[in-house]
């Protein structure tokens, strides 16, 4: 018996939402073969990193917690990746979000009042804009690779967040440690359900997602990024121009890679520190595929992805599993869902040799 | 300056570029058959963590060498499959391999982060390099001869041997490549063998030839720079060996400004840890002010190829 395959005249609905769930299943078995096979607890792992965070009802608000940074994000990235433009700096938009939202919070650091953590969440989305459009204005002027210019510009804000706590914002009552003060209390964001870790970056990342949604299938500046990104040349002939969506791509994604930064860091970090990137910029790009690109699927694609992040933890006390666990799960579900993706666009057809029916 | 000083300083800019510069021959090598291969940073990893077990467990670095590629060429054929056989999105597949090669070579190497294992000795008895000059020469392990050979190995695969000419001519027309009969997707999985092999390697070279133990994450996005590389060198192997010293030079620059004092010193140890990437992103501004260089690019750089459309 063989298999042949054949295009689609147009890609099955079906399995563009189907695909997804399967990869994410076949993850499982998968790696719970892959890792017995390498000596680890396979089904051990699969069990803590899959199913722990959902049965345990405590592990829910990390879930909430962990899940709105990566939502933001991916929102932003899908809607960059859907205009074909490449974006993986969303790490370093993501730092220079929270580092401009530490520059507002130390400015205003004693002070109070209610428009400080407003104005800290401006300061947030401009800094990741503003960084974008380092790749944008390189992409538009000159045509150089946004993948490689915002990658590198990541590292360099790195270094940043690294010069900037070790010197001038120092704590000066920190022991040497390098690190910012404490944000003052009008400066950190509030906690939505007393006595829980969950912040009200939760319900922002939700809002951003059905807006995002609501702009990408009903506006015009939804249609332009879909048409540019599926098809340069019929955009052109429609009037759309090219330049624009791209500025308009690096701007949004990296304006909502730093909104989630100035929510992390005015919310579960409270001051900035060494340790503030924590590849929510890269595992976003994952969260982004798993969700189709879709803004809505980005909500299911960050809440799998959490749920490997706080399962993660979970095995590394419970199994003694290193936390290195948990990308290489999300790499594998990114892998069968590219390979599914195959499936959304052609179907696969059973050819019977002739030789087989000579024979019978 | 003194003559000792400067001949440090030439070995370890040395040391610095040869992992970038197989590393970079590699993805040449690959982008030219038409295919963007984004996983070097993941395929490096997983060489490195490969390279530093084999050197842990069996002392042998020939073997580390030879299995790290083995572990490249691994690692590449799950972004061959994907994007060859299943024709799935080139850029997209290159992003997970780095992030399962970053991932697997975490898990694989847990525990092993401060064992220490030895670098893998000059090629040349020692009598040879003797004098500092002689040292210049003769001094280095068999890592960097590897990648001055490959230099001269990829620029005459390309241009001179017929191998090189289909393997150009199915980056730059698959459509006709495939009309005149040659395998368009057997061709590009040569080549991508190739750079999974070549970044297996370049990942050997960190605890084999710079620093002799395991850290995570330890090629700290060179193979990213590697990428940048492939373009500055507008695909051609010898502008590859200039730009790859350009870099190593521009991260040595740190190491001695750190360490000796002088007007150098007073900048801030973080603004040159940063100094390969910002210069990256200068090198890929000047080199597209530049016309040709976007114009030498493979024709069907990071396209799928789909006869039956």
């Amino acid at each position: 018996m063989q298999f042949r395959l054949e295009k689609r005249r147009e890609p099955s609905k079906a399995m563009l939402y189907a695909t997804p769930v399967v990869a994410v299943l076949l993850t499982m078995v998968v790696g719970a073969i892959i890792f017995s096979l390498i000596g680890f607890d396979g089904i051990g792992a699969v069990r803590e990193i899959f199913f722990t965070p959902l049965t345990n009802a405590y592990k829910w608000q990390d879930l909430g917690v962990k899940a709105a940074p990566l939502i933001i994000i991916g929102v932003g990235l899908s809607i960059a990746y859907r205009a074909n433009v490449w974006n993986i700096g969303a790490e370093g938009q993501y730092v220079m979000g929270g580092l401009a939202a530490t520059w507002i919070a130390l400015l205003t650091y004693g002070m109070s009042g209610w428009w400080i953590l407003p104005l800290m969440v401006v300061a947030g989305i401009a800094g990741g804009a503003l960084y974008a459009s380092i790749p944008a204005l390189l992409r538009t002027r000159l045509n150089v690779n946004e993948i490689l210019t915002s990658l590198m510009l990541t590292y360099v804000s790195v270094q940043l967040i690294y010069y900037l706590v070790r010197a001038p914002w120092k704590d000066p009552m920190g022991m040497g440690f390098p690190q910012t003060r404490r944000f003052s209390a009008d400066a950190l964001l509030p906690n939505i359900f007393p006595g829980t870790i969950v912040h009200a970056g939760v319900p922002i990342a939700i809002v951003v997602a059905l807006v995002a949604w609501f702009v990408m299938s009903r506006s015009v500046f939804g249609y332009q990024m879909k048409v540019v990104g599926a098809a340069p040349h019929a955009a052109r002939y429609g009037g759309f121009s090219e330049n624009k969506t791209i500025w308009l791509a690096l701007l949004v994604s990296g304006a909502l890679a730093g909104l989630a930064g100035a929510l992390e860091v005015s919310g579960p970090f409270q001051r900035m520190v060494p340790g503030f990137p924590t590849n929510y910029g890269f595992t976003a790009i994952i969260v982004a595929f798993l969700g189709r690109l879709n803004p809505l699927g980005v909500i299911f694609g960050g809440i799998v992805i959490a749920i490997t992040f706080v399962g993660g933890e979970v095995a590394q006390t419970s199994i003694g599993l290193s936390n290195a666990a948990t990308g290489v799960f999300q790499a594998m579900m990114l892998f069968f869902l590219l390979a599914g993706d195959i499936l959304v666009r052609y179907r696969i057809r059973r050819v019977v040799p002739q030789t087989a029916e000579a024979r019978s | 300056m003194s003559p000792e000083l400067i001949i440090a300083i030439i070995v370890t800019v040395v040391g610095a570029s040869t992992p970038i510069l197989i590393a970079a021959l590699g993805e040449l090598v690959v982008e030219r058959s038409g295919v963007l291969n984004l996983g070097v940073e993941g395929m490096m990893l997983v060489g490195a963590i490969t390279a530093f077990l084999v050197v842990f467990l069996t002392g042998n670095h020939y073997l580390a060498i030879l299995l790290a590629a083995a572990a490249g060429v691994a690692a590449s054929m799950i972004f061959g499959f994907l994007t060859l056989s299943l024709s799935a999105n080139q850029t997209a597949t290159g992003l997970a391999l780095t992030i399962f090669g970053t991932g697997l070579s975490a898990l694989a190497g847990q525990g092993y982060s401060a064992r220490p294992v030895t670098l893998l000795g000059p090629l040349f008895p020692a009598e040879l390099a003797l004098h500092p000059i002689w040292r210049v020469l003769f001094g280095y392990s068999a890592l960097v001869y590897f990648s001055f050979a490959l230099v001269f190995a990829v620029w005459w695969f390309l241009k001179k041997s017929r191998a090189g000419l289909i393997l150009r001519a199915v980056g730059e027309n698959d459509l006709s490549a495939h009309s005149i009969g040659y395998s368009v997707i057997g061709v590009r999985y040569a080549a991508v063998a190739f750079g999974g092999a070549m970044a297996g390697i370049a990942g050997a070279c960190f605890p084999l030839l710079l620093t002799p133990q395991w850290a995570e994450r330890m090629t700290a996005g060179r193979g990213w720079i590697a990428v940048a590389l492939v373009v500055f060198a507008s695909w051609r192997p010898f502008r590859l060996l200039a730009g790859a010293y350009l870099f190593g030079l521009v991260m040595t620059m740190e190491l001695y400004a750190k360490a000796g004092g002088g007007p150098l010193s007073a900048i801030p140890a973080e603004l040159w840890a940063a100094m390969p990437y910002i210069a990256t992103v200068v090198v890929l501004v000047l080199i597209s002010i530049r016309r040709d260089a976007s114009n030498n690019a493979p024709a069907c750089l990071g396209k799928p190829f789909l006869p039956s459309n």
